[in-house]
């Protein structure tokens, strides 16, 4: 485990500087980021200035909402990103490398890239999270942190999880786009909205089928303090386990898949 | 002409094989109707009749956005971006045909396709969501129109972006930025009625409103009369310089291309 574990730091390393030799694109693509997330604020914003509120949570308990889940989901990018490009992995045969080197097959394709420009998402993130920490005047105690950092984690290991597992459809099929497509969506719009505003079965779908709203929507009403229209406030505490539980079921996913692989070419 | 509809039909044989799945896509242009859906839907329940809109307009406007940009995505700057790195430029160079011209061609056949998966997600919104009709065929004929027009404003935007790709061969990145500001000034989401004013007055001077929210307008009875005629207008001075633009620059990054490889 140390030693599968200081392999993957040294390829990460290697990773990050193969990515470093690109500074244009580095500080192109941090400033796109940047101003991409300002604009989605930015919409949000006009809706909340004109309505006041949206089903209640008002700017800043937004500003929370798209935060929290961006704080999750800037791990997942840095790190994780070319998971969701395993189908080109397969078709390509770049694959291939993973089995034949004498180290796991996971713990290479995981250091095998490093998405450096998930840093400006750490920004955005950080930089709006502590803003509405400050305007909703919260005073959280060392648990409610320790929870928040929890809650953090899990969204990035739930996001992560769930476009592994998606991913690794390629290896029965060949290609896993739609699956993955839906998961992006669903994610997108939990991202932007409180659940709470849409209809039963779309609630039914993020939280037990898809469950990125535990990556946001369930953890910000506790750490916000907020009433859940359909009672179901507990369910935050439940975001750790539903993280642990993809992260199992997911490691059986990939090991049947290996088992199944087979190359693309000679 | 015979030509460029020889190239349009090329780039819908193109993506109609491999680029997309049909039914796939439908389902997630639906989901993405319904979430504003319920956006608005919220929102005016909180506030009846904002804007001198009713709920039933503003729902037809969210879900038209949606329905439009699957319209008219096109992505000629893809194209020329991989044609440079690749260096298959040279090809494209050689064709009978010009490439400003071939471009919109391409472009054409794969707005095509975009009608082909967008109007069933439409037509599935009408069903399900309750969106208005135009109100006459008078406003149904602008907002065709407006919509042609509304393309050509964004396929010349898109081609100025994918003429930066001769300089920089990667667009990549400036793409995600690109993308957000032309959908916020655009109006696909929030239209302009609603932005603070000193915003407001900004996203009336860019041409980016000629994209989504003119169109939108017109269809759902927001741009009225001569109202429509003036917004029109500005569609078509806004066609025309962009044209303009788009020779003069491809003329200049022309004279720079590298083609790599031999």
């Amino acid at each position: 485990m140390i030693e599968a574990l200081r392999l993957y730091v040294k390829l990460v390393g290697i990773s990050m500087q193969a990515r470093l030799q690109y500074r244009a694109d580095f500080i192109i693509g941090a400033f796109s980021i940047v101003a991409l997330n300002a604009i989605n604020l930015g919409l949000i914003g006009i809706i909340v200035y004109r309505f006041v509120n949206l089903n209640g949570w008002n700017i800043w308990q937004l500003f929370f909402l798209y935060c929290l889940w961006l704080l999750g989901h800037c791990l997942y990018s840095l790190f994780f990103w070319h998971f969701g490009d395993l189908e080109e992995y397969l078709i390509q045969g770049t694959f291939d490398q993973f089995l034949l080197r004498p180290a796991r097959p996971f713990i290479q394709f995981m250091g095998r890239e490093v998405q450096y420009i998930g840093f400006a998402d750490m920004f955005v993130a950080i930089v709006g999270l502590g803003l509405a920490y400050i305007r909703l005047d919260l005073h959280w105690g060392l648990t409610t942190w320790l929870f928040a950092f929890l809650v953090v984690i899990s969204g990035t290991l739930i996001e992560t999880t769930l476009i592994l597992m998606v991913a690794c459809i390629s290896f029965w099929t060949g290609r896993s786009g739609f699956a993955m497509d839906a998961i992006m969506e669903f994610n997108v719009i939990v991202q932007h909205y409180p659940i709470d505003i849409f209809g039963y079965w779309f609630r039914v779908i993020v939280t037990g089928l898809i469950p990125v709203a535990f990556m946001n929507y369930y953890p910000s009403l506790i750490l916000l303090n907020k009433v859940d229209r359909t009672n179901v406030s507990w369910l935050g505490y439940l975001s750790p386990i539903v993280a642990l539980v993809l992260v199992g079921i997911t490691s059986i996913v990939w090991n049947r898949a290996l088992r199944r692989y087979s190359s693309s070419g000679g | 002409m015979k030509l460029f509809w020889s190239f349009t039909r090329q780039a819908f044989q193109l993506m109609s094989i491999y680029r997309f799945n049909f039914f796939a896509e439908i389902l997630l242009t639906f989901l993405r109707m319904y979430a504003i859906y319920w956006v608005w839907r919220i929102l005016y329940t909180q506030k009846p009749g904002a804007f001198g809109i009713d709920l039933k307009q503003m729902v037809t406007y969210g879900v038209l956005g949606m329905a439009m940009e699957v319209f008219i995505w096109s992505r000629p700057q893809w194209y020329m971006a991989n044609q440079v790195r690749s260096g298959a430029i040279d090809t494209d160079l050689m064709k009978p045909l010009d490439f400003h011209f071939h471009m919109l061609a391409r472009s054409t056949g794969e707005t095509i396709i975009g009608f082909a998966l967008g109007t069933p997600a439409l037509i599935f919104s009408y069903l399900v969501l309750g969106i208005n009709l135009p109100s006459d065929i008078g406003t149904g004929l602008a907002f065709l129109i407006s919509l042609a027009l509304g393309y050509l404003v964004l396929f010349h935007l898109n081609f100025l972006l994918g003429t930066l790709a001769v300089l920089t061969l990667n667009i990549r990145h400036i793409s995600w930025a690109y993308y957000s500001i032309v959908r916020f000034f655009g109006g696909q989401m929030v239209p302009l009625w609603l932005f603070p004013p000193f915003v407001a007055v900004i996203a009336n001077v860019l041409p980016f409103r000629s994209t989504y929210y003119i169109p939108m307008s017109i269809y759902i009875g927001k741009l009225v009369g001569a109202d429509v005629l003036k917004a029109v207008e500005f569609q078509l001075i806004w066609v025309v310089a962009l044209v303009l633009l788009s020779r003069v620059m491809w003329g200049l990054a022309h004279r720079r291309l590298v083609v790599q490889g031999g």
